[in-house]
């Protein structure tokens, strides 16, 4: 059967190539990225060697005699500035001169230049020796080398005296271009805010996962359970609303529940209350909005999975259990839950990740403030790689963050891997040899 | 005997049916009051509307300066949004099929790798989307963001299209090959047609879920001409200068009447997916 193989391969294709491409390049990139200081300011491409001022500035303390050198002005004889003679209208024999004999000298200092040039056959006058030297004037400084080998010949050439050693700081000093590094890593482990995003992704995900996705969702499952078929119906869609609802209206709606012209303040203003931004006003406010915001949408996965568990427990354990005059708590209690294990497990396991990696309701509502009390790690990387105030944006240092859930990521979707036992999933088609 | 087999029917149901009531009273309120505010003005110190008026949806036919047309918008999301489905739908049916019927080397890997993927959070690879994107010329461009879009649903896309395969029953396909149908024919002719519903829930979701979508175009296609609605939304509510509720909702009931509408027609079709898998 090559035929129906062949098939299979064509028909797989686009699927591996576009997962390929934008799902597993994307994992891979990402760790490379994070060892990289990639950012706004180096750019994403290779960068290029420039002695600019402020490389200067900093190289000061370290290699001062090298610092004095390169603010010196040179003089070289190139074919630029012999042209730029020609162009001055002069006698032709200046140049011609020029070209012939002191083509490719450097000279570290305006007077000896001039001493060369007032010696020429012509004997320019003075005017016309400061105006020709002016030709030959160069700088290394703002000048731009796309090699380290184009920036060490073209010291070379203006007749810097430095060791290699000096060289090689030089270029790294001058690199505007990202480079290798292990930094990111080392300062995600060292820094206290690294410490205090932590402890809000834990808190975060802790406290969705326990109060909503689970526990809210069961109690939801359970009270439908018990409801005649219409009210079940309609009281399930309006907790699925949240799920289907565009998250940016989502949100904004809470926005206009929470906001100092919203829904709460006009509300409390009736009281005598003065009216302000509840999202924002304090960290736990802010806290209780994001785990609200969150856990209303992440209600519905858990009631829908509870709520098909409960479907398949046969009826005939309830009806048994109230002829032997069971309260309804006690049928919760025997019945319901210990036959939903295996769901709420799903649910948990599958959640987790979920909430690690979801910020688009924090960015939207809170933007992790006020300060940065609900900043969690998703939406950490998200600002320090994609958006923060500062504007440099710092790709590196969030593919790090980044990686530390991909990392997560994979580990706990190899755990369902066994959990959700592959095998069965896995068997080899009927047809087949 | 619908209403009867409901368990525990010699309970009361009504303490129930208003505790469930005051718990959903927020969500309500807030979904009420989205489509109320859009017709409506009232005092800045008022609960209840007092006038009726339709200035808040004048941003249909007057463009606000520094923002591009709200058609314009709604065309590149209904772009988006149909062409990453018709990906999600064409490739994964595809691909679906041959997880479930066909040996091709490295199934078993492909499988496990479809189902890894399936639950990995795939909005922490959007550092490196972003900076891919940028160096092959595909930032802000619709383009860029389809495909993305479309291979992040893809892996959720598969698994479902498998599981149903797996319920069509082999005799279909034993049959048609045997009176001599390519399997590819087999695949055209006998089995989609019997995994419709498969088709029409994927559809409905990756529709409702690019429709939907914000993070995504917001990082790698924020530009004014290839814009979408919920960046076009959340510019709006970013903008403390002229901040109005009533036009933010309306814009938002204009975003979201497609979606209510999709939802409310064929809401049975997407229990599959949202009971067992989408994330969040």
């Amino acid at each position: 059967m090559r035929s129906s193989r062949t098939l299979g391969l064509i028909m797989i294709a686009p699927a591996a190539i576009m997962i390929v491409l934008f799902f597993l390049m994307p994992v891979v990139l990402t760790a490379v990225f994070s060892f990289t200081n990639m950012t706004t300011a180096t750019g994403i491409s290779g960068g290029a060697y420039q002695i600019a001022p402020n490389s200067l500035i900093a190289l000061k303390d370290e290699m001062p005699e090298v610092v004095q050198q390169l603010t010196e002005p040179r003089y070289a004889i190139d074919e630029e500035g012999i042209k730029g003679v020609e162009g001055l209208a002069l006698g032709p024999g200046i140049a011609t001169e020029l070209r012939e004999k002191h083509l490719g000298e450097v000279f570290s200092s305006r007077r000896e230049a001039e001493r060369m040039i007032k010696d020429l056959n012509d004997r320019p006058s003075t005017r016309d020796v400061k105006q020709i030297s002016e030709q030959f004037n160069r700088s290394v400084a703002n000048l731009r080398f796309s090699s380290k080998e184009d920036l060490f010949a073209s010291l070379d050439k203006f007749g810097f005296k430095m060791t290699s050693e000096q060289k090689e700081g030089l270029a790294s000093a001058t690199y505007t271009g990202w480079s290798w590094t292990t930094e990111n890593f080392s300062r995600i482990a060292s820094s206290p805010d690294m410490a205090q995003i932590l402890f809000n992704t834990l808190l975060y995900v802790a406290l969705v996962l326990v109060l909503f996705n689970t526990s809210y969702a069961m109690l939801l499952a359970i009270w439908t359970h018990y409801m005649p078929n219409t009210q079940a119906t309609i009281f399930r869609s309006v907790w699925l609303l949240p799920r289907i609802t565009p998250v940016v209206i989502y949100v904004l709606m809470w926005k206009w529940l929470a906001w100092d012209t919203g829904f709460i303040s006009t509300f409390m203003g009736k009281f005598g209350y003065s009216p302000k931004n509840y999202l924002l006003d304090n960290a736990y406010n802010a806290w209780l909005f994001v785990v609200l915001i969150n856990g209303f949408i992440g209600a519905s996965m858990g009631m829908l999975v509870f709520s098909s568990a409960l479907k398949a427990i046969p009826k005939s354990q309830f009806f048994a259990s109230e002829v032997d005059g069971a309260s309804r708590w006690q049928q919760i209690r025997y019945i319901i839950l210990p036959q939903m294990r295996w769901p709420i497990l799903f649910v948990t396991c599958y959640q987790t990740l979920s909430l690690l990696a979801s910020f688009n309701e924090i960015l939207l509502s809170t933007r992790g403030g006020p300060g940065k009390a609900t900043e969690v790690w998703s939406l950490a990387a998200y600002h320090t790689a994609l958006n923060n105030y500062a504007g440099n944006l710092e790709y590196g240092l969030g593919a790090a963050m980044a990686l530390v859930l991909v990392i997560i990521g994979i580990i706990l979707s190899l755990a369902y891997l066994r959990v959700f036992n592959y095998a069965t999933l896995v068997a080899r088609p009927l047809i087949e040899d | 005997m619908a209403e009867k087999s409901q368990p525990s029917a010699n309970y009361r149901t009504w303490p129930v049916v208003l505790a469930l009531a005051i718990v959903s009273l927020p969500l309500v309120l807030m979904y009420a009051y989205l489509f109320i505010d859009t017709i409506t003005d009232k005092q800045p110190a008022a609960l209840m509307p007092d006038t009726l008026t339709l200035r808040h949806w004048t941003f249909l036919w007057q463009t606000p300066p520094g923002r591009p047309n709200i058609w314009l918008v709604t065309l590149n999301t209904l772009i988006f949004t149909a062409s990453t489905t018709a990906v999600v739908l064409l490739v994964s049916s595809m691909a679906g099929y041959v997880l479930s019927r066909l040996n091709v080397p490295a199934r078993g890997f492909f499988l496990a790798g479809v189902m890894v993927l399936h639950a990995f959070p795939s909005v922490t690879l959007i550092i490196a989307i972003f900076i891919v994107l940028q160096m092959v010329g595909l930032y802000n461009s619709l383009i860029g963001v389809i495909l993305v879009k479309a291979a992040i649903d893809l892996p959720l896309g598969i698994w479902l299209m498998k599981g149903f395969y797996d319920s069509v029953p082999w005799e279909i396909e034993m049959a048609g090959v045997v009176d001599g149908a390519s399997r590819f024919r087999v695949w055209r002719s006998l089995v989609l047609p019997q995994v419709r519903p498969a088709i029409m829930a994927l559809a409905l979701f990756s529709f409702l879920s690019g429709w939907g979508e914000f993070i995504l175009p917001q990082v790698l296609a924020p530009g004014g001409q290839v814009q979408v609605l919920s960046v076009y939304l959340s510019g709006l509510i970013a903008d403390d200068n002229n901040f109005d509720f009533g036009t933010f909702k309306a814009v938002g009931v204009f975003y979201v009447i497609p979606v209510l509408l999709l939802y409310g027609f064929f809401h049975k079709y997407l229990m599959n997916i949202y009971g067992g898998g989408s994330k969040g």
